[in-house]
């Protein structure tokens, strides 16, 4: 610090702010606590804000928008779902995030009761299979899958089905992609959930399934909401298969990614509906996030730590 | 608690029952634990199968054939497409590794992409992370804001960072040009775009390692700092020498994560209009093969290569790093 000229007014006041800071540094740990908190904020906010501008800068006006709306055309939230049915993409991709969410639910559960509670033989080495699948890129499970759901693959001369365009084509990778994480998180909750208990219910007489239902399953709810809310998340932000297994239009159960991408490959001058369009694809998570942080919170943190 | 007679109790619970679904649990009561464990991991094998193996090993099986347009498999080759795309003697759509073109070879997009994106992410995630350790007020707020982006969808990421960089609309664009950071296309710059593409990363994924180190952070015995503060040590000394050791683990496996990840990027390149073509990422790489030139045989090679640099570089990780978390 360049405070050793006092020669003006300031930099003796500086002088002494610095003194106060070596001698009380918690004052100086605070501002800058405060600092670091307005800078994420800053950071992870700004972006939202320019959707906003975006969104609601008039279409004649989006060659030289600033920093600041220069007017505010509300109706691009209307117009967004007038040139392209938006909310039916965005209908699609939470009806998908609620079907994968109930397969993982059901799947993740039983797997996670059975290597978080029972002893067996290779549990390890099963429990690193399924790590494993997570390190294939998505396109590693892509082409065997396309050629099923298209129709193309035939075992003992019956050919699958034709599923492209329903949800039977998204549902099965979806499940790929996020039962992995799922199983990991859930394995830890039972894992959590002290012996005694089941024990207890064992010697009252309950069967072994009588104390699964009535004991593990209620006691393993927090972990299980964690882990939906989890899932749904992430198939709304699935990109990779959203993208490749289906056509583009809303009819054929396409999602979130082609309501976008419509706009950003048909409509290309339309940046204000682009804008419009993401603030509104953001929402449904955003509520989540909101109401859901701790599950959120807590069930990254056990899928991770028990790996 | 493996086979256990059934007590009278639970035969009598079963007993109200009758027919087929009571010795169904009859027969179930009488597994022995192991036998228990596989009945009901066969359901979650069976969906793992149809969703995860079977796919996983037909690719591989397609990647030891020739390209064929017209049957399912072509002729067998054995390793024949590793060696000659390893080799560089198959000319891909987009070089793997060719050093006059760095910013055109999937492995060195992709390496870098990874190498950057995951230090910034740790530093800003550890920074996010020390924030919501305290509490103050206002923190639920701070959190939400902080966890919102990891929640955006990767399209509307990409959409975001389209609409800042695109000289069109964004602002972003013109001050970077000015200081020479950014091309006068940046979307279709290979240097431009990788960097906005890893900016965009970065804005979105920091929360992700913020959570884990969160984790860690929440997990350190608080009276451990009180030791350390009454022997008199500072608080950088208490954050160096009680924080960090005990929250490493997690810092690890944090890394570990995102690295994956990282390794995999290909929605953002698409949907932040760069295009595989400008930012060829290895998953990029694998798409364009199979889409533009119907070469299933090598796209095929070229995802399991993908995941075998994925496997070898997590490996390294875990033996040199992580191996008290694994």
């Amino acid at each position: 610090m360049s405070t050793s000229t006092p020669d003006t007014e300031d930099s003796g006041r500086i002088e002494r702010w610095v003194t106060r800071a070596i001698y009380r540094p918690e004052r100086l740990y605070r501002v800058l606590f405060y600092v670091a908190v307005f800078g994420f904020l800053f950071g992870t906010l700004f972006p939202f804000y320019w959707l906003f501008v975006i969104a609601v800068t008039p279409r004649e006006l989006l060659g030289t928008v600033g920093l600041t709306p220069q007017a505010f055309h509300w109706q691009s939230f209307v117009e967004v779902f007038e040139v392209v049915p938006f909310h039916m993409y965005v209908a699609n991709s939470i009806m998908l995030a609620f079907g994968t969410t109930a397969i993982v639910l059901v799947v993740a559960s039983l797997a996670g009761y059975v290597f978080g509670r029972l002893e067996f033989p290779g549990r390890r080495p099963l429990l690193l299979v399924v790590l494993a699948i997570s390190y294939f890129p998505p396109a590693a499970f892509f082409v065997p899958l396309y050629r099923l759901f298209a129709g193309n693959i035939s075992l003992f001369g019956i050919s699958s089905p034709n599923v492209l365009n329903t949800p039977a084509a998204l549902l099965p990778p979806f499940t790929a992609l996020f039962m992995p994480l799922a199983i990991f998180i859930l394995t830890t909750f039972y894992a959590q959930i002290p012996d005694g208990l089941e024990d207890a219910a064992r010697i009252e007489g309950t069967t072994r399934l009588g104390a699964l239902v009535r004991v593990i399953i209620p006691l393993s709810a927090p972990g299980v909401a964690t882990v939906a809310v989890l899932t749904f998340i992430y198939v709304y932000n699935e990109f990779f298969f959203s993208f490749l297994m289906t056509t583009g239009e809303y009819t054929d159960w396409s999602p979130l990614v082609y309501g976008i991408r419509n706009y950003q490959t048909q409509y290309t001058q339309l940046y204000n509906l682009m804008g419009a369009a993401s603030l509104i694809g953001v929402l449904p998570v955003a509520i989540l996030v909101a109401f859901a942080q701790e599950k959120i919170v807590s069930g990254l943190t056990a899928g991770a730590l028990k790996e | 608690m493996s086979t256990e007679p059934t007590s009278p109790d639970a035969a009598s619970e079963t007993g109200r029952r009758s027919g087929p679904i009571a010795s169904l649990l009859q027969w179930i009561e009488g597994l022995s634990e192991p036998q228990f464990a596989y009945l009901l991991l066969g359901p979650v094998f069976l969906i793992l199968s149809f969703v995860a193996f079977w796919p996983l090993a037909s690719t591989f099986e397609m990647s030891l054939h020739a390209n064929s347009l017209t049957e399912p498999l072509g002729e067998f080759v054995g390793l024949d497409q590793y060696v000659r795309i390893l080799t560089g003697e198959k000319v891909l759509i987009r070089p793997l590794f060719d050093l006059d073109y760095p910013l055109q070879s999937a492995i060195v997009v992709t390496f870098l992409f990874t190498v950057v994106t995951v230090v910034f992410e740790t530093i800003i995630g550890f920074g996010q992370a020390l924030v919501l350790d305290r509490s103050f007020r206002g923190r639920r707020f701070v959190r939400v804001a902080i966890i919102l982006p990891w929640a955006v969808p990767i399209v509307i990421q990409g959409m975001i960072f389209y609409l800042m960089f695109d000289p069109s609309v964004g602002f972003a664009s013109q001050p970077l040009q000015q200081l020479g950071i950014l091309a006068d296309q940046p979307l279709n710059d290979s240097a431009s775009s990788l960097l906005i593409v890893i900016v965009a990363d970065i804005w979105k994924t920091s929360a992700f390692m913020a959570l884990l180190i969160l984790a860690g952070l929440q997990s350190v015995d608080r009276d451990l700092y009180d030791v350390a503060k009454v022997a008199g040590a500072s608080r950088w000394q208490r954050f160096r020498q009680v924080t960090l050791p005990l929250i490493l683990p997690a810092v690890l496996v944090a890394v570990l994560f995102r690295t994956i990840g990282a390794m995999r990027v290909y929605g953002l390149v698409v949907a932040s209009d760069a295009g595989c073509s400008t930012v060829p990422t290895l998953s990029c790489l694998v798409v364009e093969t199979l889409l533009s030139t119907n070469q299933y045989a090598t796209a095929a090679a070229v995802a399991f290569i993908t995941a075998v640099i994925i496997g070898v570089f997590v490996s390294i990780y875990i033996v040199r790093y992580a191996q008290e978390v694994v």
